[in-house]
């Protein structure tokens, strides 16, 4: 544990020193910020869910910005023979990288509180659960986000190709729900099953359903494990 | 006690080490040598537990690295080749880094600190940016966090390669004192390096061990030769009389301006020929400019090790004749012999 909170910690901290993170955070205040002041003070809407969910769209273009250096970093400047030498489990340098992008997250997140104190004073009849459900939700859904995006990092050594295959692999996932309609039934189930907004929609409307926490979490735990295996086979099995 | 048993390690198709068996005891310093493309970094990628091997064994303490991984490189301490580091920190910040990668001790982790950047000379670039540090003291950082949680086991790839000559004689020194403790494994395609370092030296070509012994033992390795450098000042020397009283002796290279000459002699054996040859040369009433013997260099052995280990092991003598021009050829390359001879000798020193 102590191994991943170290990664966690230095990976965060270093990423908050940077201007890069600097600009993808203003980048995605600025582009939800036009968002939620159109649906507030144009159409006059005092809920939370149309901004959901066009930050869950704006996910798969920033979380993927915010993960691509993750491994693919280490691996061009070679610091991860370094790290892949040290008395740690290989897991735990892709939990640590996880929980580190997903604090990077969280962080930005945080900012957008302020949408929700704005209409909560401005607004009547605010559905405050539905609120906060959504906000647990869009988390969650971030963090499946990272996983994809730390898996995509860790297969190539170049960072633009990692952000390229993070946000193809994403927007497989957000895409689907658009696809639905084009599928025979039969397949409609099982696809929108995949679909992320299909889980996320639970999420907003104030319902928390099991089924919906647990296939977050398994994407975050299947990535997890899939780009563990990816750095194992890099060094042909290393058994760590 | 490091034991390898027969470590092979394939590229695709491309095999770069190739069944290698050594052992290295506890408390000296082994020089990995061995030119580009060798095997070296392979074997200590092997070694510190980072690439798997395609078949073999690596045992530390008669246990096998791959057993407990973790507890292996636990007591490993690894430079890697072109000693890679997180550039955007500070250097305290990456030795605290790696001393909770290592689960160190708060209290442990200070007392080390304070050595490393004592023993390292990291003390006036302790709150500086790596990024922003001279190649000399990155290197160091590099040896700083690899020695940090006091390994038993040390393995340094190209410890000083880039560095400046008086960087080059401080990280030596500080691997010497390491190596009085610590079993030290270095690589190096530097053969001075290896010379100056350690007490046994490991050649590896073609990812094959071609020679394994003490440092001292090496020059036995060398055919019995060595070159000698005359400049004379006189009209119409000739030497073949000289030359032909001393049957080891014979002159490789000779060149003459007006009455300024120059010429290599090659003597065979262990023959001390120069009081005779200069009593020779003063009874014929010539004047010595300059004469000097040219180090038999390790750049000598290794290059004829590593470039032709076969012919070498079957008839070390005849090789090393063959290996130099004929005396005519040199006679008409004059120039260009010279100043080969000039450089290589530079660099012999």
């Amino acid at each position: 544990m102590r191994a991943i909170w170290t990664i966690a910690k230095k990976e965060y901290e270093l990423a908050m020193r940077s201007v890069t993170s600097y600009i993808v955070f203003v980048l995605f205040l600025v582009i939800a910020g036009l968002f939620f002041s159109t649906t507030v003070f144009k159409i006059a809407l005092a809920e939370m869910r149309g901004v959901y969910g066009f930050m869950h769209l704006l996910f798969i273009f920033f979380v993927p910005a915010i993960t691509m250096g993750s491994i693919a970093k280490e691996r061009s400047s070679g610091t991860i023979e370094l790290l892949s030498t040290m008395p740690i489990r290989l897991s735990q340098i892709i939990w640590g990288k996880i929980v580190a992008a997903f604090l990077q997250l969280i962080t930005l997140l945080a900012f957008c509180i302020v949408y929700f104190i704005i209409i909560y004073i401005l607004g009547e009849g605010v559905d405050i659960g539905a609120a906060i459900m959504g906000f647990i939700g869009l988390s969650l859904a971030g963090a499946a986000y990272v996983a994809i995006g730390v898996f995509a990092s860790s297969l190539p050594s170049n960072q633009v190709l990692a952000f390229v295959i993070a946000f193809a692999i994403s927007a497989f996932f957000y895409v689907l729900r658009f696809v639905l309609i084009f599928l025979p039934l039969p397949l409609v189930k099982i696809f929108q099953y995949f679909s992320f907004e299909h889980h996320l929609s639970n999420f907003t409307k104030g319902v928390l359903d099991l089924k919906d926490l647990l296939f977050f979490l398994a994407v975050i735990a299947i990535f997890a494990l899939l780009a563990e295996f990816n750095l194992q086979s890099k060094n042909m099995r290393q058994e760590r | 006690m490091i034991e390898i048993k027969e470590l092979s390690r394939d590229f695709g198709t491309i095999r770069a080490v190739d069944r290698i068996s050594f052992a290295i005891d506890s408390g000296n310093i082994t020089g990995f040598l061995g030119p580009n493309g060798a095997g070296k970094t392979t074997t200590l990628r092997m070694l510190v537990g980072y690439l798997q091997p395609s078949s073999g064994e690596i045992l530390l303490d008669g246990k096998s690295i791959f057993e407990d991984p973790l507890a292996a490189s636990a007591i490993i301490g690894y430079l890697p080749e072109h000693n890679p580091l997180y550039e955007d920190m500070i250097v305290v910040e990456a030795l605290e880094y790696v001393a909770n990668l290592r689960n160190m001790s708060k209290q442990f982790f200070q007392t080390r600190k304070s050595f490393v950047l004592d023993s390292c000379g990291l003390r006036e670039v302790q709150y500086q940016r790596i990024g922003t540090l001279s190649k000399g003291y990155r290197q160091r950082v590099g040896l700083a966090q690899a020695i940090l949680h006091d390994p038993q086991i040390l393995i340094l790839d190209e410890p000083t390669s880039g560095l400046d000559p008086n960087q080059i004689i401080e990280i030596r020194e500080l691997i010497k004192n390491l190596g009085q403790e610590k079993t030290v494994i270095l690589s190096s395609h530097i053969l001075q390096e290896v010379q100056a370092l350690c007490d046994r030296v490991l050649i590896i070509n073609k990812g094959k061990i071609i020679v394994d012994d003490s440092i001292d033992n090496l020059d036995s390795y060398l055919a019995e030769y060595h070159l000698l450098h005359l400049e004379l000042e006189g009209e119409n020397i000739d030497l073949s009389e000289f030359v032909d009283y001393y049957p080891e002796v014979e002159i490789i290279e000779q060149s003459s301006v007006d009455d300024h000459y120059s010429m290599k002699l090659r003597i065979r054996g262990a023959a001390e020929v120069k009081p005779d040859l200069a009593r020779f040369i003063a009874e014929n009433g010539w004047l010595i400019l300059n004469l000097y013997t040219e180090r038999k260099s390790l750049e000598e052995i290794f290059h004829r090790l590593t470039q032709e280990p076969e012919a070498e092991k079957a008839e070390p003598q005849d090789t090393a004749i063959q290996d130099e021009p004929e005396p005519e050829i040199a006679h008409i390359q004059l120039d260009e012999a010279e100043t080969d001879a000039e450089v290589e000798e530079e660099e012999g020193r």
